[in-house]
C-alpha cells in the first residue's frame, strides 16, 4: 500500500526534489516571470492531487490483476498435477484389478478343472502389488508430518552400510558397486538428519541404479565436501534417462518408458525426493543416452555445524 | 466333546472383511460374530460377551476408538485388538491411551490377525493389567514409564533416543512373541522400507548396549535367527 502510493507520488516528489536543487545551487538561472492568479493555482493544485490519486488506484488495480493472475496460475498448475495423479494412480490400480478380475473368473468358470494352484500366485502377486502401492502413497503422505529424530550422522558410515545392504539383496549379487567417501585429509564433514529415513533414500537412488542398468553396468557412489554442503552422487552407466522424461521422474507415479514394466510402485523417487527437502536439501539428475550413456543423481545436503569450520575459507 | 469355542466379535462395516476375514477366523478354530456398526458393537459386546473383539476405527453409529472408550470407562477390561487404516505414530499412541490389546494396519493378512489375536488371548490369562495398556512396566531391575519416556536400569535413567525407546517399548508389552523384523519395521517405524531389516538390527544392536544386554547370553532381548527378535524377561505391568 505504502509502496505504490510512493510510485504514485514519485512525479511530484521528483519535481519537488529538482526544484529545490536547482534553486540550491544555481540560483543565478534566468528567472522565468510567470504571472499566475491564485484562482489557476488551486486548478494546478487540484489537477496534481487528482493526477496522484488516478495513478494510485491505477496502479492499486493493475497490482491487484497482476497477483490473481499469478494465483489462477498457481491453482491451474496444482489442478494439474493432480489430475496427472489421478490419471496415473488409475493406470497403476487398473493392471492388477484386471489381472485378479480375470483370475476370478478363470476360478469362477473351471469348477471342473483344478485351475487354484496355477491361480493363486498371481493372484497374490496382484495383491501384494496394491498393497505395495497403498503403503507407499501412505509414506508420502506422512512424510509431510512426520517427525525427524535428527542426529548427527557420519554420511560415509551410512552410505557404507547401505551399499551393504543393497549388494546383499538379490537385485545387487555380483554387481559392480563402487563407493567414494573422502578420509583424507579431512572426512565428511557430518549431517544433522535422522539417519534411518535418509538411509532408506540413498538405498532406493542405490536400488534404482541397479534396477534400471544391464548386470555388466557399474554403479559408483560418491561422496564429497563441497563448501557448506555435502555432494553424494550415485552414477550408473545404463541406458540413460530420454530428456524429456527428466522434469517427470521425481512425480508420484511417473513411470519412465524404460521403467514402464519394472516391479516398483512408482512412488520410489517421489518419496527421496521429500525425504532429501525434509532434511533442507536437494536433489538434480543428469543423464546422457548417447555415448557414454548413464545417469548421476546428485544430492546435496546442508553440513551441520560442527562441520562448518572444516570447509574451505 | 470338544471344549467351547474361544468366541470372537469381529466389527467392521465392509462385508469383504467380516466375511473373508471372518471365515478365516472360523476355519482357526473362534467362534466368529460380526457387526457393522458402532454403537449396536457396545450392545452385543453386552450381549454375546466375547472372549475378544477386533475393532476396526472407522464405523457408522459410532466410532470404533468410542466404542473401545466406552468400554474402558465402563470397566469391561476384555481384549481389544483395533483395526486402523493409517499407521501414524500419534494413532498408535492414541491407541495406548484408549486401552487396546493390540492393533494391526489395514491392508493386514488375516494370518497376521490370527497370530495377534492368539497373542493377546495369551496375554490377558497371564497379566492381571493389559500391558499395552499399562503406564509401568518392570521387567527385573528394568523399568519403562511410558508416560516419562524414560526407562530406568538399576535405578539409574539410561539415555535413548526417541526411536530406541519405542523400539523397547514395544518389545516390552509384547513379551515373550517372536517379532520379525517386518513387524518391527510397522509398528514401531509405522513402515517397512528395502533397507529396514538391516535398520532394524542397527537399533537392536543399540537397544543392547544401552541394556547392557550380551546377545550370546541375553537377559532382555534374544535373537530368533534367521527370524527375528524375542522379549524373554518377564514383564509386570502398572497402570
Amino acid at each position: 500500500m505504502i509502496r505504490k502510493l510512493l510510485i504514485s507520488a514519485t512525479p511530484l516528489l521528483l519535481c519537488l526534489t529538482a526544484g529545490i536543487a536547482v534553486e540550491a545551487l544555481a540560483p543565478r538561472l534566468p528567472l522565468l516571470s510567470l504571472e499566475i492568479s491564485a484562482g489557476w493555482l488551486l486548478v494546478l493544485a487540484g489537477l496534481a492531487a487528482g493526477f496522484l490519486t488516478a495513478s494510485f488506484f491505477f496502479l492499486h488495480w493493475w497490482h491487484g490483476i497482476r497477483v490473481e493472475s499469478a494465483v489462477q496460475a498457481e491453482k491451474q498448475t496444482q489442478v494439474e498435477a493432480q489430475n496427472r495423479f489421478l490419471r496415473r494412480l488409475d493406470h497403476e490400480l487398473k493392471n492388477p484389478l484386471t489381472g485378479l478380475r480375470a483370475a476370478v473368473e478363470n476360478l469362477e468358470e473351471s469348477a471342473s478343472e483344478n485351475l487354484l494352484p496355477a491361480t493363486l500366485p498371481d493372484i497374490r502377486l496382484q495383491v501384494e502389488r496394491m498393497v505395495r502401492l497403498t503403503g507407499d502413497l501412505r509414506k508420502l503422505a506422512e512424510l509431510e508430518e512426520i517427525p525427524l529424530e535428527q542426529s548427527a550422522v557420519d554420511l560415509g558410515d551410512l552410505l557404507e552400510r547401505i551399499v551393504e545392504a543393497a549388494q546383499a539383496q538379490p537385485l545387487g549379487t555380483g554387481r559392480d558397486i563402487r563407493l567414494v567417501v573422502p578420509r583424507v585429509p579431512w572426512p565428511l564433514a557430518p549431517v544433522m538428519a535422522d539417519e534411518d529415513l535418509l538411509g532408506s533414500a540413498f538405498f532406493n537412488l542405490i536400488d534404482n541404479a541397479l534396477k534400471y542398468s544391464r548386470k555388466s553396468d557399474a554403479v559408483e557412489i560418491r561422496a564429497a565436501n563441497h563448501d557448506r554442503q555435502i555432494q553424494v552422487e550415485i552414477a550408473d552407466s545404463g541406458p540413460g534417462i530420454a530428456t524429456e522424461e527428466l522434469p517427470r521422474i521425481f512425480e508420484e507415479l511417473y513411470r519412465g518408458a524404460n521403467a514402464r514394466s519394472s516391479e516398483g510402485s512408482g512412488v520410489g523417487l517421489a518419496l527421496v525426493k521429500r525425504i532429501i527437502e525434509r532434511h533442507g536439501g536437494t536433489i538434480t539428475v543428469h543423464s546422457r543416452m548417447n555415448g557414454a550413456t548413464g545417469s548421476i543423481f546428485t544430492v546435496l545436503l546442508p553440513a551441520s555445524g560442527a562441520g562448518e569450520n572444516m570447509t574451505k575459507r | 466333546m470338544n471344549p467351547p469355542a474361544i468366541s470372537l466379535l469381529l466389527v467392521d462395516d465392509d462385508v469383504s472383511i467380516t466375511g473373508q476375514v471372518g471365515a478365516f477366523l472360523t476355519r482357526a478354530g473362534y467362534r466368529v460374530q460380526t457387526e457393522a456398526d458402532g454403537a449396536r458393537a457396545l450392545e452385543q459386546i453386552q450381549a454375546l460377551d466375547p472372549d475378544l473383539v477386533i475393532l476396526d476405527v472407522l464405523l457408522p453409529g459410532m466410532d470404533g476408538r468410542a466404542v473401545l472408550r466406552a468400554l474402558r470407562a465402563g470397566g469391561d477390561r476384555r481384549p481389544v485388538i483395533l483395526l486402523t487404516k493409517v499407521g501414524k505414530a500419534s494413532e498408535r499412541a492414541l491407541a495406548l491411551e484408549e486401552g487396546a490389546d493390540d492393533y494391526l494396519n489395514k491392508p493386514f493378512s488375516a494370518r497376521e490377525l490370527l497370530a495377534r489375536i492368539r497373542a493377546v488371548l495369551r496375554r490377558a490369562h497371564d497379566a492381571p493389567v493389559p500391558l499395552t495398556s499399562a503406564w509401568k512396566l518392570t521387567a527385573g531391575n528394568l523399568i519403562l514409564d511410558r508416560r516419562a519416556r524414560r526407562a530406568v536400569l538399576n535405578g539409574q535413567t539410561i539415555a535413548m533416543k526417541p526411536k530406541t525407546l519405542a523400539l523397547l517399548e514395544y518389545l516390552m508389552t509384547h513379551p515373550d512373541e517372536l517379532m520379525t523384523r517386518e513387524r518391527l519395521l510397522n509398528a514401531v517405524w509405522g513402515w517397512e522400507y528395502p533397507a529396514g531389516q538391516r535398520t532394524v538390527d542397527t537399533r537392536v544392536a543399540e537397544l543392547r548396549r544401552a541394556l547392557g544386554d550380551d546377545a550370546g547370553q541375553p537377559a532382555f532381548i534374544e535373537t530368533a535367527p534367521s527370524e527375528g527378535y524375542r522379549f524373554i524377561a518377564p514383564v509386570q505391568g502398572e497402570k
